[in-house]
């Protein structure tokens, strides 16, 4: 474990193991707490990250640059999801005393799994993980969100299995599981077909084809706030994370073709599968899962070239999506407490009554689309070029041809949602509450401010590898 | 060799049989017996501690845990009469499994054990490995632990009685 | 920058600063846009009429400005004939920003005196500019101006379409300019006119298709046949403040500027290419008047009749001796006098009558005396009557057409004075001394905004006329030396055979009318006679018809090609619109009925898959 960091792993774990014991009977100050607490570990984690990005000077920058984006990326989508829920009137649906204390210990996994140096360490955190979010999908007792929450721990169990089984090989050959270890020895047999199994387990975990098939039931089911905890960060940081770590293991190795070709199948698979289903789904949760869907697949292009503007690419695509799915799932919420649905057909022209929900999921899709100047574009561009400098030039066409697609179903999304007549039903919706506006806005600021001043944030990325 | 030949068949029954088994608490025995099987394997392969630890904590916590959540759990008849062919045809898809897999899979093993490298008796103290080697395993485990009590509490939430709503 | 600089830079400058300030007055003050133009165009008028005193007493002024590179430098060059082009422009933007004031079909006023303005500023420009590359910059930009003049004065559908015509046909023979500018400057080595003027260029080869190509240009901007075709249909659609000022004036002050540049200052001309430009002049002469004495509107017949004086100016300058080239000269400026005049009075009369045909009008003169006075001083101005200006600068004309050889060009102008007498004898009678019809009724004289440029302008015919040798010093001769001839006396009354025949000429027309009027007793059937006779007739119907009309052929041609070009475009169309969005919509259903939400088909794929993708990176293929 990376000592600098230790902190930020245990601080929410403390704070949700003295919840149950300070706040049996005051609700608010659990909220307080929670929220505080991720605040503080965002607020200092912030400011080291702007003030070396505006000296644009990373010499004195002895931390590992992956695990600092990951665990700002982690504070922040926790810190939106904790603020939001605590407007959101998540009394009514679900027990505070258990919510708050099991984001945290989220949280806490998270930070763990991104600080890890050993990949058992990184599978044990994975797996608290996996239980925490089992719990969590089913916070508000309904059929679908069940439904979900059975259907995703039983369809990502055999990922389990998997890494189980590849760690084991590992075994065989060092006792040692270190990642360090790991890279020296990357260029054996035995390593590289155990990092394999590893890597189809957590692609399991992750939702890229073929088993992206949980994903769409389990976004959809969810409680909404949590599901843009799911999907802005946990599938990410449980499934893509390793994966990318893995990468980075095996760049060198000489016997890294094979999984290049499966993560390269997987990726453009699900790059087209995801778009091609996003476009005639009828449900605004169900598409935004398969849109999830169709960017892991670009994340897992990327690394598949296993080079240095690969990873980078990679990582800045992984921190990006977390931004715009967190907006987009949120303001799903937001739309979906307003108006009671989240039928597609049924909504229409909301921009009159909703302005700041209907703009920030604009400019949210918008830069998953990749439109420039967000940051969308700057990350899909270095995806693409990382594809074409390898040598896969028609994933790359594919890739970028499937760009257009979507594109278009969210062109299609913005117009029949957001734009249009207002229908009479919708009179009465008025904007959702301004607390509940503040994370969105500052994600979208964030989204906006790094795609305009992309040189820094990619100065600052490069120093991975 | 004939021990683990009958290791392995004691796992593979016991799995089949808390599959297909009709009642709850039959699964939930047939489970107790397959992690005591695993133990022995464990025990055969010159790893006393795995052992003991597999023993215990699957063939005595998870059961008891198993058995009392099963015996609170009202099992009435049924409405509908649940479809047994499915249970029928496993054992026999499972069957036909086996004896493909005797046929490819050995080679597969036996040639990634050719590039295993066989490691020294270590005969190093539990403890070291557990605070030295593997410490950060604690935050693991206290993660995990706080992780369950969490989950515990919010999936089984006090239905609101009619006055508190 | 010196002040002299500063002496032709503020006429271009000034006008573009304050158009850009007239955008941004808010709409409803109510004289302060009219007030910025006034202002604006008179500063420029003084300013330039230093620059001609300074020109014609000390010698050029130069400026030159770095602008997009070395390859297009700003270079101004004032030399005599560029400072009386620029007088005469800002005189004319002067006049028509007081006239403006009053008008009221102008459409939005603020973006009326901002194009006004910005006229001062293109024109200018032209004038100026030594540089082929500036002076064509400020002459395309022209072209702009112009649409936006005709479409802001009314929103029908017929202004917009005249407007449209006027710029495609100023467009595409600025396109023949632009290449003739880029032949020219490849072949002479250098874009700078004065520096080409050095070593004049033989039409020979490349030269002639440049020289062709040029003429076209600026035959158009002056309005010649067969580039005049928007004019009349201008004059319908749009107001008398912009007839007054671009078609009557400004256009051909600068068109026939750059004609006499390139047929005298850059060229040497041979034979066959000065027969060809003194033709032109001579068929737009004959064409235009034959059109404009058969009009039944105002403004219509007013135009034809500008198209007819660019005739003379063209074959004034085509004649290439001196005599000739300052009666282009002369008649230029003459024709901007009185043809602004005659615009005006058309647009006053329009103002208080709210009608342009000539059936409804007449018996004008007591109701609107000082309008009627103008128009007759212009009228006869324009016909050729002494001792007003018209008939010196004709005067110079013919004789300098005569000392080429071919009378025929004399014989043509002649019968163009007749015929353009005959139409504005219809023409006053009708509108101004006639019996009037019932439909107008309490006409009242003119606001003094509308008479006092109107006034000026009859005062400039006078004095031009009587008092003739002062324009022809101060201007026309030092234009000439600057070209480099030499002049001989030109003016004063030589009562020789010329005068005679000016004479005859009058009595024919006066004739002429007096006989058209006996036959039908109301003034403006006078010219039926010549409009109904044999071939005439015919020929006239298909002119109205728009058979001659070169824009209306291409228009034709056009539409066909267009029709065929969308046939071929609506196959691909449709395969790029149809094929794409069906076919993933197709793909789409086809995986979508995958995702049932059965739980146990996920379970299978998941599982068979990690297998098949286990095998595959470990075991079959080593």
């Amino acid at each position: 474990m990376v000592v600098d960091f230790l902190s930020y792993s245990l601080i929410p774990l403390f704070s949700a193991l003295a919840i149950p014991f300070i706040a049996r009977k005051n609700k608010r100050l659990i909220e307080l707490l929670s929220n505080v607490t991720l605040l503080s570990g965002l607020l200092n984690l912030s400011y080291i990250l702007l003030s070396y990005l505006i000296k644009n000077n990373y010499e004195t920058f002895t931390m590992d640059v992956y695990s600092f984006s990951m665990i700002f990326t982690i504070y922040l989508v926790g810190l939106s999801i904790t603020f939001f829920s605590t407007h959101y009137g998540i009394e009514n649906d679900t027990n505070p005393t258990s919510y708050y204390p099991l984001i945290l210990i989220g949280v806490s996994a998270m930070s763990s799994i991104v600080i890890a140096q050993d990949i058992f360490t990184l599978y044990i955190f994975v797996e608290a993980l996996s239980v925490v979010s089992f719990a969590l999908i089913t916070s508000d007792n309904s059929h679908t969100s069940i439904e979900a929450s059975i259907k995703y721990f039983f369809l990502t169990f055999p990922a389990s299995v998997l890494i189980i089984f590849g760690i084991s090989i590992l075994l065989l050959n060092h006792p040692n599981l270190d990642f360090s270890t790991i890279k020296d020895t990357s260029s054996k047999f035995l390593t590289i077909i155990a990092l394999s199994m590893i890597t189809v387990g957590f692609l399991i975990k992750s939702g890229i084809v073929p088993f992206h098939f949980w994903t769409p039931d389990v976004y959809q089911g969810a409680y909404s706030p949590i599901s843009a905890l799911l999907a802005g960060i946990i599938t990410k940081i449980g499934g893509v994370y390793a994966i990318i770590k893995i990468g980075i293991l095996i760049s060198n190795s000489q016997l890294n073709y094979f999984i290049s070709k499966i993560l390269l199948l997987s990726g453009i698979l699900s790059v087209l599968i995801g778009a091609f289903l996003a476009m005639i789904q009828k449900d605004f949760k169900r598409m935004l899962a398969y849109s999830s869907i169709s960017q892991m697949g670009y994340i897992i292009l990327a690394v598949a070239t296993f080079t240095p503007l690969g990873i980078i690419a990679a990582v800045f695509h992984l921190i990006n999506h977390a931004t715009f799915k967190t907006v987009l799932f949120l303001n799903s919420a937001c739309v979906e407490k307003q108006t009671g649905t989240t039928n597609i057909l049924e909504l229409k022209g909301l921009e009159h009554r909703m302005p700041t929900t209907a703009w920030t999921s604009i400019i949210a899709m918008m830069a998953t689309a990749g439109i420039p100047p967000l940051s969308g574009f700057w990350s899909k561009l270095l995806i693409i070029v990382a594809l074409w400098k390898n040598g896969n030039i028609y994933y790359a066409i594919i890739a970028l041809i499937a760009s257009i697609i979507t594109l278009a179903y969210f062109m299609i999304l913005q117009k029949k949602v957001f734009f249009g007549k207002l229908p009479e039903k919708f009179d009465g919706v008025k904007e959702a509450k301004f607390q509940l506006l503040i994370p969105v806005v500052v994600i979208s600021g964030i989204i906006i401010f790094s795609g305009l001043f992309f040189d820094r944030v990619y100065s600052y990325l490069s120093r991975i590898v | 060799m004939s021990i683990y030949l009958l290791i392995y068949f004691l796992i593979i029954v016991s799995a089949v049989l808390s599959v297909i088994s009709k009642k709850l608490i039959n699964s939930a025995i047939m489970l107790a017996v397959l992690s005591v099987g695993v133990s022995l394997l464990f025990f055969t392969y010159e790893a006393p501690w795995a052992g003991v630890f597999e023993l215990s904590v699957c063939a005595g916590l998870i059961t008891v845990i198993f058995i009392s959540a099963v015996s609170l759990v009202k099992q009435d008849d049924e409405a509908f009469k649940e479809n047994r062919v499915k249970y029928t045809i496993f054992p026999l898809i499972l069957i036909i499994f086996a004896i493909l897999s005797s046929i490819f899979v050995p080679d597969y093993f036996s040639k990634l054990s050719n590039f295993s490298i066989y490691l020294e008796n270590q005969n190093e103290p539990v403890g070291k490995f557990i605070w030295l080697y593997r410490g950060v395993d604690i935050i693991g485990q206290l993660t995990l632990l706080s992780a369950s009590v969490f989950v515990i509490k919010h999936i089984f939430k006090k239905k609101k009685t009619a006055e508190e709503r | 920058m010196n002040e002299i600089q500063n002496l032709i830079l503020i006429p271009i400058i000034l006008p573009l600063t304050a158009g850009v300030l007239t955008l941004m007055v808010r709409e409803r003050t109510k004289y302060l846009k009219e007030f910025i133009a006034i202002s604006t165009t008179l500063v420029s008028l003084f300013s330039s009429l230093t620059a001609l005193k300074y020109v014609n007493s000390i010698g050029d002024i130069n400026y030159e400005c770095d602008w997009l590179g070395s390859f297009s430098l700003m270079q101004f060059r004032v030399d005599q004939l560029s400072a009386f082009i620029l007088l005469s422009v800002s005189l004319f933007s002067f006049l028509i920003s007081i006239y403006s004031i009053s008008v009221k079909n102008k459409g939005n006023s603020k973006i009326f005196y901002f194009l006004l303005l910005l006229t001062q500023f293109q024109a200018a420009g032209v004038a100026v500019s030594d540089n082929l590359i500036s002076m064509l910059f400020f002459w395309e930009s022209m072209v702009i101006v112009l649409y936006l003049y005709i479409y802001i004065s009314a929103s029908t559908n017929s202004t917009r379409t005249t407007a449209l015509k006027a710029f495609l046909i100023n467009g595409v023979s600025d396109l023949a300019l632009l290449i003739g500018i880029m032949i020219l400057g490849y072949i002479s080595n250098t874009f700078v006119m004065s520096e080409i003027s050095k070593s004049k260029l033989i039409v020979s080869g490349w030269a002639t298709i440049a020289y062709i190509l040029l003429l076209t240009g600026t035959l158009t901007k002056a309005g010649a046949f067969p580039f005049h075709t928007w004019i009349p249909d201008a004059a319908l659609n749009s107001n008398a403040a912009f007839m007054a000022y671009i078609p009557a004036s400004i256009d051909k002050l600068l068109g026939i500027y750059f004609l006499t540049r390139i047929t005298v200052f850059l060229y040497t001309l041979n034979h066959t290419m000065q027969l060809i430009v003194m033709g032109v002049g001579a068929i737009t002469i004959i064409v235009a008047v034959m059109m404009a004495f058969i009009q039944t509107d105002y403004k219509r017949l007013l135009s034809y009749h500008a198209i007819s004086q660019t005739g003379y100016m063209i074959l004034g300058v085509g004649t290439l001796n001196p005599i000739g080239i300052a009666g282009g000269l002369f008649h230029m400026v003459n024709n901007a006098i009185y043809k602004s005049c005659l615009f005006m009075t058309s647009g006053a009369v329009e103002r208080q009558t709210d009608t342009n045909n000539l059936e409804k009008l007449g018996g004008l003169f007591s109701k609107m005396p000082i309008t009627a006075i103008c128009f007759i001083i212009s009228a006869a101005a324009i016909s050729g009557i002494p001792p007003l200006n018209g008939f010196f600068s004709k005067e110079l004309v013919y004789k300098g057409s005569l000392l080429t050889g071919y009378t025929i060009f004399f014989i043509a102008a002649e019968i163009g004075s007749i015929f353009t007498l005959a139409s504005f004898l219809k023409l006053g009678h009708t509108v101004f001394f006639d019996k009037p019809s019932s439909s107008i009724e309490n006409v009242k004289e003119a606001p003094l905004s509308m008479l006092i440029p109107m006034i000026i302008l009859c005062i400039l015919c006078i004095i031009f006329g009587f008092g003739a040798h002062f324009p022809i010093r101060h201007f026309i001769s030092p234009s000439l030396i600057s070209l480099g001839y030499i002049s001989e006396e030109l003016s004063g009354f030589h009562t020789d055979n010329l005068f005679l025949v000016a004479l005859s000429v009058i009595l024919i027309a006066l004739t002429n009318h007096i006989f058209g009027y006996q036959r039908t007793n109301r003034a403006y059937k006078a010219s039926d006679h010549i409009h109904h006779a044999p071939i005439l007739k015919d020929i006239y119907e298909m002119a109205e018809k728009g058979y001659f009309d070169l824009y209306e052929i291409f228009k034709k041609i056009f539409r066909t090609f267009a029709n065929f070009l969308f046939k071929i475009d609506r196959v691909f169309d449709s395969i790029i619109d149809y094929i794409p969005s069906n076919s993933s919509y197709k793909i789409s259903e086809t995986f979508s009925s995958v995702h049932s939400g059965v739980y146990s088909l996920y379970m299978f794929f998941i599982f068979s898959f990690a297998i098949i993708f286990v095998i595959y990176l470990g075991g079959i293929k080593w």
